[in-house]
This record gives structure tokens, C-alpha cells and sequence, in this order.
């Protein structure tokens, strides 16, 4: 199949099995949030690619959301403040 | 992967403080639009770090430098780096794997080419033409708000993309939670005048300082 050439560079494997891809999706399923625990039937995989893109835009949305956040919570404080913090949560971690 | 996780919380946290701290002094004033901007700017460069060499790093990487208005930023960040890192992640590797893969594909033109060139991410970049295999397989098809999304993904396929994919999520959760739980702290800090626990010597004094700071 020509899309295996075109692989040939790139991936590790020449050949793509089908296990492979499968438990990629399978993975890539556990990573949603809404997972049920109860998986043992298969999502189909166009079903997990929809999702899977959804859950990526949701994420890019909330980084959006938080730096917004935080760029007005250091307008708002002052430098020192703010460091302190976040050296605070730097020693907790 | 677990390690890798460990590396990530520590490497990440420093790295986005250099970039608040930036982000802070770069200009006063700044409009909370840019300022945002630039703290978006630090969270990816330092999710990317934390990451460590992956295809979807070196990508962002690259397409964050490129920017004309990340430029000043990154420079901040960086310092010296800069140079050098803007040299190992420019354009014309990226460039490169594009060209070899069109010339594999310049037999198979079917209607759908333009739309591939249109779904192109790496708009403005010197990539000109034709972006990616023009795949017959229909999984590609699929895949093709994926590749979008995923930094670099245009240039890859099958599990090689569900792998990046996957790793991709992983480091943006990770890089989530990291940003909920600074503003959690820093929102405390300066919204109370409560002590904060930590008894170590120079949390002492910075707590004092947020107290005295936040009544003004």
C-alpha cells in the first residue's frame, strides 16, 4: 500500500499492524475525561478521533481561559506577590 | 512515563515563572490582551521543554518562534539562547520533510490536494505548496482535524500521529492543571491576608510582604 512508503521515513515500523493501532486508540480513549470504567467494548476509532480532537480544543480553550486569568491577577498584584506564590507552590509541589 | 512526569511538574514550573516574570516586565503598561498573550507564549514554551525532544515539541517550537509578536518574549525568556534555539527550530527542517514527501506523491493528484493545502497549519510559513501526502487511505481523511491540532501532525500518519496525538493530550492536561493550580495559589496570595502554612524561613518573609502588598 503506498501510504506504508510514505511512512517508511517517519514511523519506526515500515509496517503499521493493525494491533498497534488499535491499542493506540484504546489509549488515547483512557486519556478522555469521560471514560467509562466499563470499556471492554470497543468505541469505534472515528469515534475516539472525534473526541479525542474535542478534548484538544477544550484544553487549548482552558490554557486560553487561565492565562487570561492570570495575566489580570498580576495586573492586578504586584510582582513580589505573585512570585511569592508561585514560589510558594514551586516548594509544595 | 512516570519520570517523565516528575521532570515535567519541576521543569515546567520554572520555566513559566521565567515567563510570568517576563511577561510581567516587559513593558509597563501592557494591555491584559498582550500580557495574556505572552503567558500563553511562556506555558507552551514550557510544556514544550518539559516534554523534552518530541516531533510536536520541536513543532510548536517552530511555530512559536516564528511569530512576529512572540519574538520580544521568547528573547526575554531565552536571553543568550535565543540565537541558537531559533536556529535549531526554524522553518527549513520542517521545509525539507515537505518537499521529499511531495516529490513521493506528485503521481497521485486527485481532487482533495486542495483541500489538503487549505487544511495546511503552517500558514504564513515558507511552506508554499502542497503541505502533506495526499493520502488515499480513508483513515487519513479522519485524521485530518487531528493533524490540525496537534503541532506538527501534518507531517505524520497512522500511529505515528496517534502516538503524538496521545502524548500531545498527556502534556496539555499536565500543563492545565500546573497553570490551575499557580493561579489557585496566586489567587489566594493576594486576594487574603491569611498567612499561607509553610514554615520555612523565606516563606516567612514573603508572606509578609504579600500581606503588607495587599493592603494597599
Amino acid at each position: 500500500m503506498s501510504s506504508r512508503r510514505s511512512h517508511s521515513r517517519h514511523s519506526n515500523a515500515s509496517r503499521i499492524t493493525e494491533e498497534e493501532i488499535n491499542e493506540l486508540v484504546s489509549k488515547l480513549q483512557m486519556m478522555l475525561p469521560d471514560a467509562p470504567i466499563r470499556r471492554n467494548s470497543r468505541v469505534s476509532a472515528r469515534k475516539v478521533l472525534q473526541e479525542t480532537c474535542s478534548y484538544i480544543r477544550s484544553l487549548h480553550q482552558e490554557v486560553d481561559d487561565l492565562s487570561e486569568k492570570l495575566s489580570e491577577l498580576l495586573a492586578s498584584t504586584d510582582t513580589d506577590s505573585a512570585e511569592a506564590a508561585i514560589l510558594r507552590s514551586l516548594l509544595m509541589q | 512515563m512516570h519520570v517523565t512526569k516528575e521532570f515535567k511538574k519541576k521543569t515546567f514550573l520554572k520555566q513559566f515563572l521565567l515567563g510570568l516574570h517576563v511577561s510581567n516586565s516587559i513593558s509597563n503598561p501592557i494591555s491584559i490582551q498582550q500580557r495574556k498573550n505572552s503567558i500563553k507564549l511562556s506555558a507552551d514554551l514550557a510544556m514544550a521543554f518539559a516534554r523534552g525532544r518530541t516531533h510536536w515539541t520541536h513543532a510548536l517550537i517552530t511555530k512559536l518562534g516564528q511569530k512576529e509578536e512572540n519574538k520580544s518574549t521568547l528573547k526575554g525568556i531565552l536571553g543568550r539562547r535565543y540565537e541558537i534555539l531559533m536556529a535549531r527550530y526554524s522553518c527549513p527542517l520542517l521545509y525539507q520533510k515537505v518537499q521529499r514527501r511531495k516529490k513521493s506523491v506528485r503521481s497521485y493528484r486527485f481532487s482533495y490536494n486542495a483541500q489538503k493545502r487549505r487544511s495546511s497549519a503552517l500558514k504564513g510559513s515558507c511552506v508554499r505548496v502542497s503541505p502533506s501526502v495526499v493520502a488515499r487511505n480513508l483513515e487519513n481523511r479522519r485524521t485530518k482535524v487531528l493533524k490540525r491540532l496537534v503541532p506538527g501532525g501534518e507531517l505524520l500518519n497512522g500511529s505515528a500521529l496517534l502516538s503524538e496525538a496521545l502524548d500531545y493530550v498527556i502534556s496539555l492536561k499536565a500543563q492545565v492543571d500546573m497553570m490551575k493550580s499557580l493561579w489557585r495559589a496566586t489567587q489566594v496570595s493576594s486576594s487574603s491576608n491569611v498567612e499561607l502554612v509553610p514554615s520555612a524561613p523565606l516563606q516567612k518573609k514573603d508572606a509578609s510582604c504579600t500581606i503588607a502588598n495587599s493592603e494597599e
